[in-house]
């Protein structure tokens, strides 16, 4: 299926009533705004009322307002190659047990606290 | 003659708007853009109804009375008939909204 894509290119200020009314009817509420209608001959006539002011097209995909702000997005300048595998979550206190597990209690030596003291 | 209380039009005269004669080259060109732009959406709107096999009124009508900026002359393009004017013929630019509005047809022989 296709369809009209319209975007209203010209303001309808201080222009008849009936041209207001048939933008507002296409759904065009302010300037470079884009609507998509499908291709029948309604939409078509209500499109030559406004032929001085909207720019149209015939597209075969309905974009939304989120695509057509994704394909608006300029080019960030660069890209990941690869991405870094993240650590997990018991990996790092594992590694801090395999430590102490390594280190010595000295004898006859605490901390202030009573603890233990390893080297 | 000169200075402060040299005699100007909107000195002498207060407010004044003057809108020149004819138009500039570069007004003549964004004419012709626009009238390009009206008759690419028309294209668009025919060429895409065609497609389904449909047809609209308005659309043929257009296509039927109405020159492409192609066909017309600079005369109609930058000019447009006006009764009261000499020579009957004036600016297109003094019609109210003119960059907005289509006007490509005037009476035969003026």
């Amino acid at each position: 299926m296709s369809y009209f894509r319209i975007t209203l290119n010209r303001s309808a200020i201080g222009l008849p009533k009936r041209t207001r009314g048939v933008l507002a009817a296409l759904g065009l509420h302010k300037r470079m705004q884009t609507v998509y209608h499908p291709v029948e001959a309604q939409f078509a006539g209500m499109i030559m009322k406004v032929k001085e002011l909207v720019r149209v097209a015939e597209v075969d995909k309905k974009l939304t307002k989120w695509d057509l702000h994704a394909a608006r997005k300029p080019d960030p300048g660069f890209y990941v190659e690869s991405t870094v595998k993240r650590m997990e979550g018991q990996a790092p206190l594992k590694a801090i047990a395999a430590v102490s597990a390594q280190q010595k209690v000295v004898e006859g030596l605490t901390t202030e606290g009573g603890e233990e003291v390893r080297l | 003659m000169f200075g402060a209380f040299r005699v100007t039009n909107s000195l002498s005269g207060g407010l004044l708007w003057k809108i020149p004669w004819r138009l500039s080259p570069t007004q003549k060109y964004r004419q012709r853009q626009r009238l390009k732009a009206v008759d690419n959406v028309v294209e668009t709107l025919s060429k895409a109804l065609a497609k389904k096999g449909e047809t609209l009124q308005a659309l043929e009508r257009w296509k039927a009375e109405m020159p492409t900026e192609a066909e017309m002359l600079p005369k109609d393009k930058y000019t447009m008939f006006d009764r009261k004017e000499k020579r009957y013929r004036k600016g297109i630019h003094k019609l109210p909204k003119w960059t907005r509005v289509s006007q490509r047809l005037n009476p035969p022989g003026y």
